[in-house]
């Protein structure tokens, strides 16, 4: 049936006030995001990977609990040994919760997001854009708000779900010594999520296809993190500071040794870590900054020609 | 060069109003020292390919940073205002830009949001454009599958959606078939004449201004040649005649160069345009005598759009 020009006129509109720019970008572009399948799949194994880890988590509190009742009796105050069994097996599964999920979000950053702004650029959107009342700050922090809010619902809430969830079932004694792990946690956590988003932002800055930017993305986490613990662990020990998981593993160390210096002698599963906590947290920070530098420029040649 | 043309109150600021506006993109000059007011309901912008038009409306914007001069666009400064620039004005561009994955309501939905309209407000007109524009039923499917005209009438409805003062149309007919053409032309008199933004048209198409504008500027190699109302451009001139004759008008066009006159065909069938050196009738008659033929209609030729464009274009490059 073909379309037909109707006549039914055109109405003014009233004076409106100004309304925050970013929020409509970041929600279209997750709108999109999750039309696909594969972000779909993606989200799914980030959730199974939480799920995981919270039946291990339960399951190391109450195995504890149930060891230290073995005798039949129920004890006045669990043993030091049975508490520095359960703090150090949570640490283990939440350092491990954040090594594990910071791969998984990889995975659904790269699909998701991987052409939030690669994909504008092939398909001639900066026009689009800037010919509204948008500047180039509130572009960049509606398309930046899309994997960090991914990476913030797929990391750092999971974690202090994960650490509440072991607060919540473990006895009190144990869960006065479990409140040390939160804010290593929780900064390392956020640490990645960060890290992650800018890296990825600045990655389709400079990419021209989506696919072709996640693909490299992962590839290029998964394949540094390697390297980097490889050379590490062969006596390269500078060449440790090039995986972007090892460094946040050293920031979180070493704020928890900071924090509770007795705590690392309670702990049962330690990732491998750089020497220096600051040279590590420069790192990222550093990783983090090439990512926002490469939006910034790419906005500049694109929006004033 | 300034156009003068009846606009809303008297006083108010004309709708773009450009000073020696410069812009090089390395050694070539886009835009030569572009000085001019430009007002009115519906004004054309002319020109060949490279004239420079783009890249002017690029500066009205603010996309583009000229590198010299001011430009004023609904008397806000494009480098000192641009988003205030860009609230006024909605901009249908050319070609199939678009965001992908989105169906051709949510593009102008998301248009209306980027222009600050709640969600609930720009759904709501984003409706009523797409009505008026004429998307039906094709508004919900993505426009990754709409055809040239198709993407037009979305490209006009996301320039719509804000309510702008001022519509900026770049080549809005290219690629469409006549019948689409004349509907998106017919649908640019209905803004025009009733409550629509005023509308400048970028274009190459000569017909489109004539068919929908009553002001034109025409540009030429980064320079504006002629600005103002279209009758202006095709008032008949003092010494160009269109005349019938009867006999040889071989023998009439060889006395006419006798006094600095020249002849060519006309555009009715039998009928020749005469132009003549100075401006005195009677020169047609004395050719007449010296030729022996007769002439029986003869009257003021008003030039077409494309003989005064081509005559702007040829004395400016000529004076160049």
């Amino acid at each position: 049936m073909k379309d037909e020009v109707c006549a039914i006129g055109y109405r003014r509109l009233p004076p409106r006030d100004a309304r925050w720019a970013p929020w409509p970008i970041a929600r279209t572009a997750l709108a999109l995001a999750f039309r696909k399948r594969s972000v779909k799949m993606a989200a799914a194994l980030t959730v199974f990977v939480v799920f995981m880890h919270a039946i291990v988590v339960v399951g190391q509190v109450l195995v504890a609990e149930a060891t230290s009742n073995d005798s039949g009796e129920v004890p006045i105050s669990l043993g030091a040994a049975v508490v520095s069994q359960v703090i150090g097996k949570v640490h283990g599964t939440l350092s491990t919760f954040i090594g594990v999920q910071l791969h998984a979000t990889a995975l659904l950053l790269a699909v998701a997001a991987a052409g939030l702004i690669a994909e504008d650029r092939r398909t001639r959107a900066f026009e689009l854009y800037f010919s509204r009342p948008l500047r180039p700050i509130d572009y960049a922090i509606g398309k930046a708000l899309v994997p960090l809010l991914l990476s913030f619902a797929t990391l750092v809430l999971p974690l202090l779900g994960l650490f509440g969830l072991a607060l919540g079932i473990a006895p009190h004694v144990i869960a006065d010594e479990l409140w040390p792990l939160l804010l290593p946690g929780l900064l390392g956590a956020i640490a990645c999520a960060a890290v992650l988003s800018a890296t990825l932002l600045g990655a389709s800055a400079v990419g021209e296809r989506g696919r072709t930017v996640g693909v490299a993305f992962v590839l290029g986490l998964g394949a540094l993190g390697g390297f980097a613990n490889g050379m590490a662990e062969s006596g390269v020990r500078w060449a440790g500071y090039l995986g972007p998981l090892r460094d946040v593993q050293t920031v979180m160390d070493a704020l928890l040794q900071a924090g509770s210096p007795g705590i690392m002698a309670m702990l049962d599963l330690r990732e491998s870590t750089n020497d220096s906590a600051w040279i590590s947290a420069a790192v990222l920070a550093g990783i983090s900054a090439l990512g926002v530098l490469a939006v910034v420029l790419r906005l500049r040649k694109e929006v004033r020609g | 060069m300034t156009v003068v043309s009846p606009r809303g109150s008297a006083g108010a600021a004309p709708l773009v109003s450009l000073r020696a506006v410069r812009k090089r993109f390395g050694s070539f000059t886009a835009l030569h020292d572009v000085s001019a007011d430009i007002d009115g309901r519906a004004i054309g912008l002319l020109g060949p390919n490279g004239a420079g038009k783009t890249t002017l409306i690029r500066v009205l914007l603010g996309l583009l940073a000229p590198d010299g001069g001011q430009a004023l666009v609904l008397g806000h400064d494009v480098r000192v205002e641009p988003a205030a620039v860009r609230a006024r004005v909605g901009y249908a561009m050319e070609g199939p830009d678009r965001i992908g994955g989105l169906s051709g309501l949510e593009s102008v939905v998301y248009a209306g949001e980027l222009c600050g309209l709640r969600r609930r407000a720009a759904i709501l007109r984003a409706h009523e454009i797409l009505d008026l524009v004429g998307l039906d039923d094709a508004r919900m499917r993505p426009v990754e599958e709409y055809s040239t005209g198709m993407h037009q009438r979305v490209k006009l409805a996301m320039a719509l959606v804000h309510d702008p003062d001022l519509l900026l149309l770049d080549e809005p007919t290219s690629g469409l078939d006549p019948e689409s053409r004349e509907e998106l032309l017919d649908l640019i008199v209905r803004l025009r004449d009733g409550e629509g933004p005023a509308v400048i048209l970028s274009t190459h198409l000569l017909h489109d201004v004539e068919r929908t504008c009553d002001a034109c500027v025409i540009m030429h190699q980064g320079q504006i040649r002629f600005s103002g109302p279209l009758a202006q451009l095709k008032a008949p001139s003092s010494r160009s005649f269109e005349v019938e004759l009867d006999g040889d008008a071989n023998a009439f066009a060889v006395a006419l160069q006798q006094y600095g006159g020249v002849m060519a065909i006309g555009r009715r069938p039998g009928a020749w345009v005469v132009t003549l050196a100075v401006e005195d009738a009677r020169t047609l008659w004395w050719a007449a005598t010296t030729a022996g033929v007769r002439l029986y209609h003869v009257q003021r030729h008003e030039a077409s759009l494309e003989e005064a464009f081509l005559s702007a274009v040829a004395a400016s490059a000529g004076a160049a």
